[in-house]
């Protein structure tokens, strides 16, 4: 591998001749470590003490050693053979199936033979190592400088500070005129209202399951729990607050608390399966327990007592919904939930 | 060595390649600019390559996350699956799902390599954050905060919090039931910002949940806002990085003002090339042999069915984590309520984040010391520092450890309810004890061992068989005692059969630095290896 | 799990040996006999041969009665009546090895089976046997049948034999399954330290008993409200879930972000800081 000091006209390192422009028309090549370009210095400036001088580029690990650098010329051509032979794999596996693992495989060894190639080419037959520089004045300009920019910002802020009223005036302008841009954004969407009150059950709605049908009490055994949602034009409902689960406790001691009676079916409840920490289905029911398990964050709800928390970080029951039966015989919501459902908000009085 | 004929094609290359830059001169005046970028010096130690094997991830990204973007259907809207040809999912045929979710099942199961592409951008985006924040605490244990890099300080952190959204975002557009339950547990988190919460979460997700279009939003977010804001501040970050020049750990020869390390041309390139290279190997490895998010088995997201086990990606586990273990308290009173997931979901991440971003001022005032630093702290230099590092990183551990509580009780064989109390005192504890044994460990690392800029307290001396003496504690000049990193001294000088940061193999120690060897002067006679006296800048 | 010595010294005291067994067992036989075998939602799995019906009970004098009862009738300890819970139940418990239990205290979980096959048919004969012997004559679910899958995709219309597909046992399965058992049968954790098991062990009649029997904590999913089909769709889906479409590679446990993560980042970017320090030098 050649070096620069094949190049022509190159004084020898250790030469303290620098020329500049010589009377020949060209300017004479400079010695490499003598350079100051190469090495972060301003033409101008002194030769910083912290950079050594004449450091030698061009030096690389196997440069007295050509059985070596053949060596590792040989173990990069065995690397990016890999690259090459995993490529021509991988149009194969694309036209046989396309299997993931296969193809897995050969990309991983394509780019793993071209990266440890270049790698050790860079390691083994490149210069450029260890090379110190200096860092240059260029993070911080000379005062000259800053005074220079200092006078050329007061050039217009000096007018204004001259018009306070009109300084003042654009602050104003600039804070509502930026807020009025943002009144697009509230198209995105509905204001709330009263909206995260409502479900889609109220006084007399049907319940149904998963599949749309009905139910009956009794269609819930001891120990049970159902899914159940309020039919809407005959389709269970698809309002994500509105899923209820059916629990049927047969004859554990469930409380009623006295605001509530009515609200049960013999020992079958209804409560909001939405978790009322953040939302998310309070499913897991342990019957020998007689608890909700929030899978989200372990909330815990004791569904003999009103669905209370009773561990995690929900601080609210789940809402009960009152049920009973109609004319058939099918379970209906005698009224809507009597609360919000779900994760509070600031207005959840 | 070389013959007349060598030095004749390097002759006209070197003409080729003058005429070309010429060229390119007459026309952009660049010559100046170009050797400084060709020339520019990037110090090689390892901890420095982390970041660029983020920005590697980043670029696996985005090449598999166009492909993608090409099969991926950005819509909500109900359809059946019930594909006609092709391979088919059998456990989902005649379901009902998102165009979103059948994309993906489509991408998956139908088309070539789709879900290696697939898997590919899944797993870079979990290496990628690994990097960052292994990079982001490489920044921080070694000062490189400080003046005046405070600015590049907070760009990457705004970078870290984009970034770890933009994963959310996108592991989000699949609409599967995994995905979708943290989609729900982020709107409860929205709606319980106090005054304004419900009005942001009916705007934001255009009504109550789930919305009619939220997965048409995600997809502009995740594939046009967070990827600007990312391109642009990435672009912001590297190249206050440039300008600044990257800082360096001291050694000899190494001072405020001077910069040693490889050159970009070729050597850097090179190195940082194949770097790419292997964080795709290893990213597109983990794609086909290890299976990711297989959203066919969770099924399409509905907001009554829930798997057990729900937790984020790994990055995103603090958050959940701390969900889990903040205590059930609400604020309740004048007809308001502050929500409970306000708090752990918000409040305190918002606190906790601010005082990350305030670091480099904090860590001014700590130290009394406004100055300019381009060289590094080693970690032992600033115990306090260190300290708090250590208790920020295990308070994470402990809240992202709190993710799983489910899976670690039922594996570990305790109660939920008792690992999540183990955990809420741990995450308390955890911290405290992290801080004292490191900020202990550094104090002790510093009065035993040789400080790195200062002269020794005293050292042992040693003479070797060539008559040559040496410090223990300034082998490789650099400031390291070889043997306190482990390193045997099996030659006089205490260069290693291994040394740092190069294979094994004999390989000699290029890269360390001539001035270690300048301190030996006399030793290098009798030292291993004729190659010696090659080494940089010494003469020829 | 050795013979509980004080049941045997408990019939010692009660009937004075073998000879009062056998002519209990004749009794039992005798009723079944008259009854013409048990009609109540009898299934071809369980047998109703008094031979086994008698070789169930001395099974259940000698390993069962100490918790359960001397008829099944429950015990001081918190061991339920046995009088009433069917066939589907015993089957349940004892081919999951859940019974015996080692200590009436703790959580009854999957175990080697205590029971050869033959003993279990047994016990269980005489366990559905149990409310005519006993009188109470309520039971509960026998062992379920399962209906075929479905060859096709989709369910043929018609659909002659009541095949179901995956697909639906998908459905049912990630409404009624996944919250506890995980969407890949992986398992989980209740609330009190109650275990959710794996279900990568249970064949397809144990998946289809426990729907109908709920063996505590679990609830219970009857024909009312879990139909034939749907309980036969999960538990088919169940049995896939034991090998898994796995099209991306190893499925590292199924348990989803947690492991990916570990790997993630263990090994994914473990790989690549340990590359950067070979790139690297320490200095």
């Amino acid at each position: 591998m050649t070096t620069t000091d094949d190049l022509p006209a190159v004084p020898e390192a250790g030469d303290e001749t620098v020329a500049h422009g010589a009377a020949s028309g060209q300017p004479e090549r400079v010695a490499f470590g003598r350079n100051p370009r190469h090495f972060g210095i301003d033409p101008g400036e002194p030769w910083p003490d912290d950079v050594p001088k004449d450091q030698d580029d061009t030096h690389w690990r196997f440069e007295n050693d050509p059985a070596g650098a053949r060596r590792a010329e040989l173990k990069i051509a065995f690397c990016w053979t890999l690259t090459v032979l995993a490529s021509i794999a991988l149009a194969i596996v694309y036209i046989d199936g396309a299997n993931t693992q296969a193809a897995g495989i050969c990309w991983g060894i394509a780019f793993l033979g071209l990266g440890i190639g270049m790698l050790m080419w860079a390691r083994d037959l490149l210069p450029g190592h260890e090379v110190t520089a200096s860092r240059g004045h260029h993070d911080v300009c000379a005062e000259v400088d800053r005074i220079a920019v200092a006078e050329s910002l007061s050039r217009g802020t000096e007018p204004m500070a001259r018009r306070p009223f009109l300084f003042k005036m654009m602050g104003a302008v600039g804070g509502i005129f930026g807020l009025a841009t943002i009144f697009p954004l509230a198209s995105l969407g509905p204001r709330p209202h009263t909206d995260l009150y409502k479900t889609d059950w109220t006084g007399g709605v049907r319940a149904l399951n998963e599949d749309g049908n009905p139910i009956r009490p009794g269609d819930i055994p001891v120990n049970g729990i159902l899914t159940v949602f309020p039919e809407v034009d005959g389709q269970p409902s698809t309002d994500a607050l509105s899923p209820t689960l059916l629990i049927n406790v047969g004859d554990a001691p469930f409380k009623i608390p006295p605001s509530r009676t009515g609200w049960n079916i013999g020992g079958l409840v209804a409560f909001s399966k939405i978790c009322t920490h953040a939302g998310c289905p309070a499913s897991l029911y342990n019957v020998q327990t007689h608890q909700l398990i929030c899978p989200c964050h372990q909330s815990t709800f004791d569904v003999l007592d009103d669905c209370n928390p009773v561990f995690g970080p929900a601080s609210r029951s789940l809402p009960q919904l009152p049920i009973g039966t109609d004319a058939e015989g099918y379970v209906i919501a005698t009224e809507g939930y009597q609360e919000a459902v779900g994760p509070g908000f600031w207005n959840r009085g | 060595m070389s013959t007349t004929r060598e030095r004749a094609a390097a002759q006209k290359r070197y003409s080729t390649q003058k005429s070309v830059m010429d060229t390119v001169d007459e026309r952009f005046g660049s010559s100046r600019f170009l050797t400084s970028v060709l020339d520019k010096i990037f110090p090689d130690h390892w901890s420095f390559m982390i970041g660029e094997v983020a920005m590697d991830s980043l670029i696996v990204l985005i090449v598999t996350g166009v492909y993608l973007t090409f099969f991926y259907v950005p819509s909500s809207t109900d359809v059946v699956y019930a594909p006609t040809s092709g391979h088919v999912y059998a456990p989902l045929v005649g379901q009902h799902m998102s165009e979103a979710y059948m994309s993906v099942i489509n991408l998956s199961f139908n088309v070539r390599f789709g879900l290696i592409m697939r898997q590919a951008h899944h797993w870079a985006a979990l290496i990628f954050l690994a990097a960052v924040m292994f990079h982001m605490c490489r920044i921080f244990f070694s000062g490189a905060f400080r003046k005046p890099r405070e600015v590049n300080w907070i760009i990457g952190l705004t970078l870290w919090m984009v970034v770890m959204l933009e994963g959310f975002t996108g592991y989000s557009l699949p609409d599967d039931l995994l995905s979708g339950t943290g989609i729900r547990v982020i709107y409860s988190i929205v709606q319980s910002i106090p005054l304004i919460g419900s009005w942001l979460a009916y705007d934001v997700w255009g009504g109550r949940f789930p919305g009619p279009s939220f997965i048409a939003r995600l997809f502009i977010i995740h594939e046009f806002v967070f990827p600007l804001l990312i391109i642009g501040l990435l672009t912001a970050h590297l190249m206050i990085l440039w300008h600044q020049k990257h800082t360096d750990f001291p050694g000899p020869g190494k001072t405020e003002t001077n910069i040693r390390g490889s050159r970009i041309w070729p050597q850097y390139a090179l190195k940082a090339g194949g770097l790419m290279m292997l964080v795709s190997g290893v990213t597109f490895l983990l794609a086909g042999l290890i299976q990711i998010n297989p959203v066919w088995l969770y099924g399409p997201y509905n907001p009554y069915t829930v798997s057990a086990g729900a937790q984020p990606d790994w990055y995103l586990g603090f958050l959940d984590g701390s969900v889990r273990l903040w205590p059930h308290w609400e604020f309740r009173s004048f007809g308001h309520e502050i929500a409970n997931p306000f708090f752990p979901g918000l409040l305190i991440p918002g606190l906790i984040f601010t005082i990350m971003y305030a670091w480099p001022w904090i860590d001014k005032k700590v130290y009394n010391d406004y100055g300019p630093h381009n060289l590094l702290d080693r970690p032992r230099d600033k115990p306090f520092r260190t300290g708090i590092g250590v208790a920020y990183i295990i308070f994470f551990i402990v809240e992202t450890l709190a993710c799983a509580t489910d899976l670690l009780a039922n594996n570990l064989h305790i109660a939920f309810e008792r690992l999540i109390e183990i955990l809420q005192y741990g995450a308390f504890i955890g911290p405290l004890v992290g801080f004292t044994i490191a900020f202990k460990a550094c104090q002790a690392l510093q009065r035993t061992d040789a400080h790195p800029i200062q002269k020794p307290l005293g050292g042992v001396i040693i003479r070797t068989a060539d008559g040559a003496y040496h410090t223990l504690g300034d082998h490789h000049g650099n400031g390291h005692d070889s043997h306190t990193n482990g390193h045997t001294a099996d030659s006089p000088d205490g260069h290693d059969a291994e040394p740092d940061g190069h294979e094994a193999g004999g390989a000699e120690p290029e890269g360390h630095e001539a001035a270690g060897a300048e301190t030996e002067g006399a030793a290098e006679a009798g030292s291993a290896g004729a190659d010696r006296a090659t080494r940089l800048g010494r003469g020829r | 799990m050795t013979v509980d010595v004080t049941s045997v010294r408990r019939s010692h005291r009660l009937l004075a040996g073998p000879l009062a067994l056998i002519a209990l067992a004749l009794v039992a036989g005798s009723v079944l006999f008259a009854t013409g075998g048990v009609a109540h939602g009898q299934s071809d799995l369980v047998s109703t041969n008094p031979a086994d019906i008698t070789a169930g009970e001395l099974l259940f004098q000698a390993h069962c009665q100490s918790c359960h009862g001397y008829e099944g009738e429950g015990g001081q300890t918190s061991a339920p009546a046995l009088t009433d819970v069917g066939a589907a139940a015993a089957d349940f418990y004892l081919s999951t090895g859940r019974m015996p239990l080692n200590n009436p205290g703790n959580e009854a979980l999957r175990h080697h089976p205590y029971f050869n096959t033959v003993e279990i048919r047994q016990l269980v004969a005489y366990v559905n046997a149990l409310p005519e012997i006993t009188g109470t004559n309520v039971y509960g679910p026998t062992i379920p049948t399962v209906a075929p899958l479905c060859t096709t995709d989709t369910p043929p219309n018609p659909n002659p034999t009541g095949c179901v597909t995956l697909s639906e046992g998908q459905r049912a399965y990630s409404l009624n399954c996944a919250q506890c058992h995980q969407a890949a049968g992986s398992g989980g954790m209740l609330s009190k330290g109650n275990v959710v098991p794996t279900l990568h062990n249970a064949n397809i009649t144990q998946v289809a008993e426990a729907m109908r029997v709920g063996p505590k904590p679990m609830p219970v999913f009857s024909p009312s409200d879990m139909s034939y089909q749907q309980m036969s769709a999960i538990a088919h889906y169940v049995q896939y879930l034991h090998r898994p479409a796995n099209p991306g590679g190893l499925p590292i446990s199924h348990f989803g972000p947690v492991s990916e993560g570990f790997i993630g980042v263990i090994l994914g970017f473990g790989v690549l800081w340990f590359a950067t320090r070979m790139i690297g030098n320490r200095g």
